[in-house]
């Protein structure tokens, strides 16, 4: 009886620890998906820039990852910002399937920079902490678990407070309801797309190193993140910051759920399977309006 | 097409580029030529395939590696159980459409960019299960389930090669007529406006999954030749998202919505390829670039572009009268 409660206990709290990443990851697509109607495919690839970049700074200069995302945000913010002010800008004035043929170029670009650099092996960050466990009775849990958890509670409540109180962040509200009537009260909306699209980059900066610390990462493991981060937007409805929480900790539970009791190397498997499920059935997500 | 002789003209002249085309491994070509020839049919089926769904339907389809996947992997099923191998393709293609027909309850449902992202995790979750299930021979170690195409009972490399001929000719034929039907014209009133086709009478699920299936069933003989040139297969390969972009890339610059458009765009990225063949990881770094360069600057690729010009415009009131 004990054995079997330490059995589901161990999966249960890892996965909604899990959640935490999960959140962080997918805010940013959740921002960009919320206010500009766009399915960034290169998001999880400007997330995995992080973890690469992080990557750099502590193998060459010797630089903690967590620290180094003093650096980290303010790049990301910027690439982001100019993706948006010199790509995507002009692409939403195209057609429809621009603005998704547009992304799926940035990240091949990303992708393949990325293999250039630093070679298709895997990587990850390996940090004093990365590897430090502690233990609850019986269950062990890796102290980056906990840590990406609180990262990803802070960022979530800074970011829905910075939504509500700042002038800014009014204005991005409001350009997500009504682009047209935002502009129409003197919003210049050009710009608020871009700084929107500069702070999900920046949020995935800090999902980068989190995610970098938890998992080895390769070049091409961003397509394996978007997924998991459109996942979990659909799960907690669009430009929901409270619903991609509970999204992200139900795929993280649903993950290492499956981890334990079907199969570990078919556990993204089943994550995919409830992404293609939950499309069929409820586009709008669980909490959709 | 008013002047006959016009016709026998042009005729005379795609058979002779054919008997070219066909006979160019006896002429002793290099065999790098030949590859790039291969490829170029190739990718030319793939191109048109998704040219019908993203250019002529509205749907963006980013599964397509599954159908080449399903392919592949069905060939290799027949070649080790001792079919013949042209059962093997065409049982790969049988698998393709009714995978298509599967997954189609689903991903229609989705619509614009929701079906894009629905079916790109479509052949995510298919290399798992391949990377994962080994369904013929023994089992290897540590996973990972490539097979060798075996047991091709004197196919020579020549052969394979018209066989991508075939396939890419078929792409381009197919493509046509179902564009001259009155299909074609469902499909095009469905990606202007389905609310309004619907409200026309036209079945909008019907016509989607029509086309849906057809581009299955020729991605899917695509992908077995390729793989039986290359003589192996493995879920990574198979069922990359590369091949997507391939299509995207060669789609794009030749011009979406337009039948010339693959044909043209097929040729430059097989180019690209014998161009920066060496340089592997950059050519990807500038294929990438040039689908963000292309459709910002010339969204309408290069046949948009052409169509604006007077020369093509007077060299079409010339042919068709």
């Amino acid at each position: 009886m004990n054995d079997l409660f330490i059995d589901l206990a161990s999966p249960v709290i890892m996965g909604i620890l899990l959640g935490g990443l999960y959140t962080l990851i997918a805010l940013g697509l959740s921002m960009v998906f919320g206010v500009m109607k766009l399915i960034n495919v290169a998001h999880g690839d400007l997330v995995i820039f992080s973890s690469y970049f992080a990557y750099a700074l502590f193998t060459y200069l010797g630089i903690d990852p967590v620290v180094s995302l003093v650096i980290g945000i303010p790049v990301l913010f910027v690439i982001g910002f100019l993706i948006q002010k010199f790509l995507m800008a002009r692409a939403f004035r195209l057609s429809l399937e621009a603005p998704l043929i547009i992304a799926i170029g940035v990240s091949l670009v990303l992708e393949n920079t990325y293999q250039l650099v630093f070679s298709p092996m895997s990587r990850g960050l390996s940090s004093s902490y990365s590897m430090a466990t502690f233990t609850i009775g019986e269950i062990y849990i890796p102290v980056v678990y906990v840590l990406s958890f609180g990262v990803g509670i802070v960022v979530m409540l800074a970011l829905g407070l910075f939504l509500k109180r700042t002038y800014l962040g009014q204005a991005i509200v409001a350009a997500s309801q009504d682009a047209t009537a935002a502009q129409l009260m003197g919003i210049n909306t050009t710009r608020i797309f871009a700084f929107t699209f500069g702070i999900a980059a920046a949020i995935a900066a800090v999902a980068g190193v989190f995610l970098g610390l938890t998992f080895p990462f390769t070049p091409d493991s961003g397509i394996m993140f978007l997924i998991i981060a459109f996942g979990v937007v659909i799960l907690g409805g669009l430009g929901s910051i409270p619903g991609t929480f509970v999204g992200a900790i139900i795929l993280g539970l649903a993950q290492t759920l499956a981890a334990q009791y079907i199969s570990a190397s078919m556990q993204m498997f089943f994550l995919y399977i409830i992404v293609l499920v939950l499309l069929a059935l409820r586009p709008r997500g669980l909490f959709g309006r | 097409m008013a002047d006959p002789a016009l016709k026998i003209k042009r005729l005379l002249l795609f058979i002779a580029v054919m008997v070219v085309l066909l006979a160019l491994p006896a002429l002793g070509l290099p065999q790098t030529w030949i590859l790039y020839f291969f490829l170029f049919f190739i990718y030319l089926a793939l191109a048109n395939m998704w040219n019908l769904l993203g250019g002529y339907c509205g749907l963006l389809s980013l599964c397509q590696p599954a159908f080449m996947g399903l392919g592949g992997y069905t060939l290799v099923l027949f070649t080790w159980t001792g079919f013949p191998f042209y059962m093997g393709i065409l049982g790969g293609a049988f698998v393709a459409v009714l995978f298509s027909i599967l997954i189609s309850p689903a991903v229609f449902r989705l619509r614009g960019i929701y079906f894009s992202i629905g079916t790109l995790v479509v052949p995510e979750a298919l290399r798992i299960i391949f990377l994962n299930w080994r369904f013929v021979g023994e089992q290897i170690h540590g996973k990972g389930a490539g097979y060798m195409i075996k047991e091709l009972e004197g196919l020579s490399m020549t052969h394979i090669y018209w066989f991508a001929i075939l396939i890419g000719l078929a792409s381009v034929f197919i493509v046509r007529l179902i564009l001259a039907s009155k299909i074609g014209m469902g499909l095009a009133a469905i990606r202007d406006n389905d609310e309004a086709a619907s409200t026309s009478g036209i079945n909008i699920f019907n016509l989607k999954l029509f086309a849906f299936a057809i581009s299955a069933c020729i991605t899917a003989i695509a992908g077995a030749v390729f793989f039986m040139f290359q003589g192996y297969i493995s879920p990574s390969v198979s069922f990359s998202m590369k091949w997507t972009i391939t299509m995207i890339l060669a789609t794009v610059i030749g011009g979406i919505s337009t039948e010339e458009g693959p044909i043209i765009g097929t040729a430059i990225i097989v180019f690209l390829h014998f161009v920066l063949a060496r340089y592997a990881g950059i050519s990807l770094v500038i294929q990438g670039a040039l689908l963000i360069i292309v459709m910002l600057l010339a969204p309408q690729g290069i046949m948009g572009f052409l169509r604006k010009t007077r020369p093509y415009q007077s060299f079409l009131r010339l042919t068709t009268g």
